[in-house]
């Protein structure tokens, strides 16, 4: 006979009940990978930010594991941690920079645009389109990018996605349409009707 | 996405990068990141769990002893009524064998009752 595998409520319950770091030590576990490849796409691939930033939102999931009412997923709880840490870093990090030189900002923006066209040969056409868009993503603004990893990256759906960023829904549509428009310019060189009508031009 | 209701300026265009972000996010969801030692460096970081100090369990039973002597010597009589009294109430009335099977019964009853229900719930 097979055990029957513990579900998280039941793990949750252990930690808030009966202090067990054990059972949250298999929460941490079975949502680690889940929560750093999200920061992991927030960051735009910076891994030891977002590992840094995931360390910090299983802290504070610790910390408020008596506040979390399931009425959401767990793993949708975690998301809205996570989100709220990369917000709170890229805050501080723009106040820092505003502090230390006004008119030394690096422009990602228009600097991620300017790479997008050159493509690397030597690379598959996954893995290029991978950073492609990973480069693409640093164009949008936060919340615009928050909006798209959540509801492409996690699966999300527009009321889950306004649950973790804590935004209405009709925001959260706003921003996931300004953030494709965005996309869309950025990543054109991967649009196949642009290229078949360059193709026909050419020819 | 699971909630496909985003205006579009235009379906056809927008399919692509539909297409393009759920590549992405397939692939991603198939790359499992190794735990690589994350989950141990995340329960150090957790703070030390707060233990009562050891003098507060030995500290309390003396203050309700305190409070009992108190009581006893603010108002003697009272205690000596009331034990006296209780003791009576139960003397007076003798309790046959079938009785005390009934209360251990219903006790047993509702202990078991009781952890069911806290089990479910659970």
């Amino acid at each position: 006979m097979s055990a029957s595998p513990v579900t998280d409520a039941q793990l949750i319950a252990r930690c808030v009940v009966g202090d067990d770091r054990h059972a949250f030590a298999e929460l941490v576990r079975r949502h680690q990978s889940a929560v750093r490849a999200c920061l992991r796409k927030l960051t735009t691939g910076d891994a030891a930010l977002a590992d840094d930033l995931a360390q910090e939102t299983f802290v504070l999931a610790w910390r408020n594991l008596k506040s979390f009412r399931q009425d959401a997923r767990f793993s949708t709880w975690l998301y809205r941690i996570a989100t709220n840490c990369w917000l709170m870093h890229a805050r501080k990090r723009k106040e820092e920079l505003l502090g230390d030189r006004d008119d030394a900002i690096p422009d990602d923006d228009h600097d991620a645009m300017s790479h997008l066209t050159d493509t690397a040969v030597d690379h598959t056409r996954a893995s290029t389109l991978r950073m492609d868009l990973e480069r693409a993503m640093r164009v949008l603004s936060e919340p615009e990018r928050a909006a798209i990893v959540q509801c492409y990256h996690n699966d999300l759906s527009h009321e889950e996605a306004a649950y973790v960023l804590g935004i209405p829904v009709g925001t959260v549509k706003t921003h996931v349409l300004r953030a494709k428009q965005k996309l869309k310019v950025a990543m054109a060189s991967w649009n196949p009707e642009a290229a078949s009508g360059t193709a026909e031009g050419a020819a | 996405m699971s909630d496909p209701g985003i205006p579009s300026d235009g379906a056809a265009s927008a399919d692509w990068l539909d297409r393009v972000l759920a590549d992405d996010a397939r692939g991603h969801a198939a790359d499992y990141l190794a735990d690589d030692g994350f989950t141990a460096r995340v329960m150090q970081t957790l703070p030390a769990p707060v233990a009562p100090p050891a003098w507060r369990r030995p500290a309390l039973m003396a203050l309700w002893g305190v409070a009992a002597v108190g009581l006893a010597v603010a108002l003697p009589g009272t205690a000596v009524e009331v034990a006296r009294e209780t003791f009576r109430l139960f003397a007076a009335k003798p309790v046959t064998l079938y009785e005390i099977a009934a209360v251990l019964a219903i006790a047993g009853l509702g202990s078991w009752t009781t952890a069911i229900f806290a089990w479910k719930r659970a």
